[in-house]
């Protein structure tokens, strides 16, 4: 009795103990065997089609292992992300960084490795130029080597836009907004056409043409010093003055952002242009099937953009500089981004490439389900054509706030009939009170 | 076996008896190690836990507090209690706490009424009882995000169930995720939803608990239905009352799911003029949208704070209406007794101490004029002293 009560007590005690003496072993850092193979750990989101790349890796590389862990949206992504570079620990060998976290991600920039001490720069110009200036900070450093991007193209519904008289085909479409030279006033102009004709709204809701408008703007919410430069920045009020006087004519349809109500608004006819980067062109089909509606709905693509080039979305492979193993996994980084693997990323994912020659690979430029969807559009061609020309805009620490909680509300209140003065007080009322004064 | 009932360490007074200059064995030390101290080591693993999970976040995140601190690029300036005189100050977290009771206020209310008159129910004799009463568990099962998912889609403005449901019957739709009320109404709906039957299995069990001869006996002096669910299973279900009251507020208050995925794409958490953004959602957007981290922590201090207020507030007004019962209980049953000696003096010379309990079995009765007791057969057995102490 006596014995085992003693035994037992001092069970406890070590079990105490061992609850508090975590340890933590660490392995050494020579060079990966196939015996003895490197670990990388791999953190992305989203789809971003590399897994299957990931065994060819191994496959190539004996010596290297890779666990890689996939989180469901970029929003969740962020704030994983976020949670480990806070505690310094826990990030993995490579991060996947989506363009809209760049404000904070420069913040914190020399905690990434800088991968010219892996020769970056020697092979930079495999890259769209714009992407790699993204992915460098203010010392020149590379952080991230360049997967997809985002080059916008306009979509338009073609069943609609013959029942208002206007052309349909996709290269009258270009024309008629004014090709290479198309402005939001064309773009307006247009779609106060289109709604006298049919008394129907012009595009889904205003959130997503500002979010366009301010992105291909050399200069965006801040200098390229730096400086926040929004409250008497005449390019952006103009613009402004523009997206109200759109919406107060009945051109925008008031959708809930990224709802469309399962999709019903993509075949009911709510609308009949949309902003498409090139990874919306699945989600537009995504939410027409979502809907019962399928490529007879008329959904098309024209190589034109209003305002000239615009970007939106696109993610860089970076490795945080508490990788044990920062020369490997910056090989893996610049493996995964070449030519042949981005296009083999897309034919899975539909991730337009940033690099060059993956662009007129022809599994990008080929036909596939979702060229099919859209009228047999050569989808690869438009969006290398509209990857030309666009600017690497500075982005400063709070662009984020500003794009998501000063315009967001704005914007959308500009929807609901608040007029476009009003609208523009409250979001420098919001700026000051969540970015200035803050 | 003796021996190990007198182990001889124990003994109660060192000093008193004759200490000899043997010194003890090694066992014998290990022994009174082992009495003296294995207790502490057997709880020592929650406060171990407690104090690594509980009490080091909530002392970091105070000190986290009091500096100007970026979640990114870490501590900055040390300004004190400067986060909390600005978040004091901030419009946006005043609207958070407005948003917070306000929709913890829809939710708790209906969510506690609903619970007790669906435990009542429960609590009768049904037909396949068990069934029933997993049943109501359901809703508690499926994961949160699941319920927004499909609460989201049908209280969506433009295509939306119900408000499809609300223009078929010729109603203007609502506009569940723009307008403050509406939208506070549509998440304490999914509050409701989940956590009603949950409530409702506790309450249940607390009724399960109430002596079943309590209600037969006052079936028998001609209580019905009503009367004895107010008169006797309210009051009998109290302590449990108190508990899930206070569990609901402390859940109300870090209401957080519900509105975060209420509308997820929206691009300020809590809606575009933060119509529902509660006091965590506010929290999780000042510290990871706004990298604001001093601030975040401030107001996790600030919400931890009213917590514990509330919770004291709710303990305090729950002990006085207990109270307040326990005196008119004394009262009553003072009369009671006072009326049955009274009338025990008239039937016979004899002065009672005799039935004690029957004055309390009275207790339970309403407090009517009633007749002159009828000689109760079961009374003895309802008497027993235990009775008054579950009623309190």
């Amino acid at each position: 009795m006596k014995f085992s009560r003693r035994t037992t007590a001092a069970a406890v005690t070590v079990a105490a103990i061992a609850l508090v003496a975590t340890g933590c072993s660490s392995s050494g850092s020579a060079a990966g065997t196939a015996d003895d193979p490197i670990t990388l750990t791999v953190t992305t989101f989203g789809t971003m089609g590399l897994d299957d790349l990931y065994t060819q890796y191994e496959d190539e590389n004996p010596g290297i292992k890779i666990e890689a862990t996939n989180i469901d949206t970029g929003g969740n992504a962020k704030t994983d992300w976020q949670t480990k570079q806070a505690a310094g620990a826990g990030l993995p060998d490579v991060q996947a960084v989506e363009e809209g976290w760049l404000s904070a991600v420069m913040q914190v920039s020399d905690q990434f490795t800088d991968l010219d001490e892996y020769g970056a720069k020697d092979i930079s110009d495999q890259w769209v130029d714009w992407k790699v200036k993204q992915a460098t900070d203010a010392d020149g450093r590379i952080i991230g080597y360049g997967t997809d991007i985002g080059p916008e193209g306009l979509c338009y519904n073609r069943e609609l836009f013959a029942a208002a008289g206007l052309p349909t085909d996709r290269e009258e479409v270009a024309a008629l907004f004014g090709g290479d030279d198309a402005t939001w006033a064309d773009y307006f102009a247009v779609g106060e056409q289109y709604h006298a004709a049919t008394g129907k709204p012009w595009y889904d809701q205003s959130g997503f043409i500002w979010n366009a408008m301010v992105n291909q703007q050399p200069e965006g919410y801040y200098t390229s010093d730096g400086e926040l430069n929004i409250e008497d920045n005449s390019d952006l009020k103009a613009l402004w003055g523009e997206l109200a006087g759109g919406a107060a004519a009945g051109l925008s349809s008031g959708q809930t952002q990224w709802d469309w109500g399962k999709g019903k608004a993509f075949t009911d006819g709510s609308f009949a242009t949309f902003v498409c980067p090139g990874w919306m062109l699945g989600v537009v089909k995504g939410q027409v099937e979502a809907a019962g509606g399928d490529a007879s709905t008329g959904w098309d693509f024209a190589n034109v953009f209003p305002g000239g080039p615009a970007n939106w979305g696109g993610t860089f492979l970076t490795v945080p500089t508490t990788s044990k193993h920062p020369k490997e996994a910056a090989a893996l980084a610049q493996w995964l981004t070449e030519a042949k693997q981005q296009a083999a990323a897309f034919t899975v994912a539909g991730t337009f490439p940033s690099n060059i020659e993956a662009q007129s690979d022809p599994a990008v430029t080929g036909t596939n389900e979702l060229a099919t969807f859209f009228n047999d559009a050569p989808l690869g061609t438009i969006l290398a054509e509209r990857s030309k020309g666009v600017v690497a805009q500075y982005k400063g620490a709070d662009d984020s706030v500003i794009q998501e909680q000063v315009f967001g509300p704005s914007a959308l209140s500009l929807d609901s009939g608040t007029d476009g003065q009003e609208a523009w007080e409250n979001a420098i009322g919001l700026l000051n009170q969540l970015v200035v004064n803050k | 076996m003796t021996a190990t009932i007198t182990p001889p360490v124990t003994s109660p007074k060192p000093d008193a008896s004759p200490r000899p200059a043997e010194k003890r064995s090694f066992r014998q030390r290990l022994n009174t190690w082992d009495v003296k101290y294995s207790p502490y080591a057997y709880v020592a693993p929650f406060f171990i836990l407690f104090g690594l999970v509980g009490l080091f976040p909530l002392g970091y995140t105070f000190v986290v507090s009091l500096n100007d601190w970026n979640l990114l690029t870490g501590p900055g300036e040390w300004v004190g209690l400067g986060n909390f005189q600005a978040e004091l100050a901030d419009p946006f977290f005043w609207n958070s706490l407005f948003n917070t009771v306000s929709i913890f206020f829809l939710s708790a209310v209906p969510q506690l009424v609903a619970a007790v008159f669906i435990a009542a129910i429960l609590d009768r004799n049904l037909r396949a009882k068990t069934f029933w009463r997993m049943s109501v568990l359901i809703p508690y099962v499926v994961t949160p995000v699941a319920v927004t998912l499909i609460f989201s889609s049908a209280f969506s403005e433009k295509y939306g169930l119900i408000n499809n449901i609300l223009e078929a019957i010729n109603l203007d739709p609502v506009m569940w995720k723009t307008d403050v009320f509406p939208s506070h109404i549509a998440i304490a709906t999914m509050v409701n939803w989940r956590w009603t039957g949950y409530n409702a299995l506790i309450l249940l069990a607390a009724m399960q608990a109430v002596p079943r001869d309590i209600h037969e006996s006052a079936a028998l002096d001609g209580a019905g239905q009503f009367r004895r669910f107010f008169s006797i299973t309210l009051p009998s279900i109290r302590p449990t009352m108190i508990f899930v009251i206070i569990t609901a507020t402390i859940g109300g208050l870090q209401i957080f799911t519900e509105p975060k995925l209420f509308n997820p794409t929206v691009s300020t958490p809590g809606g575009n003029d933060r119509q529902y953004q509660t006091t965590v959602l506010y929290l999780w957007d000042l510290a990871f949208n706004r990298q604001s981290f001093g601030k975040a922590s401030a107001v996790a201090w600030l919400l931890f704070l009213l917590i514990v207020l509330f919770g004291v507030l709710n303990f305090l007004i729950s002990r006085r209406i207990a109270s307040t019962e326990a005196r008119v209980m004394k009262k009553r049953s003072a009369r009671a007794l006072a009326r049955s000696r009274a009338e025990a003096e008239l039937t016979s010379g004899f002065v009672p101490g005799v039935a004690p309990g029957v004055g309390d079995a009275r207790d339970e009765v309403p407090d009517v004029a009633s007749p002159p007791p009828p000689p109760h057969p079961t009374a003895p057995d309802i008497t027993d002293p235990t009775r008054t102490e579950e009623n309190r």
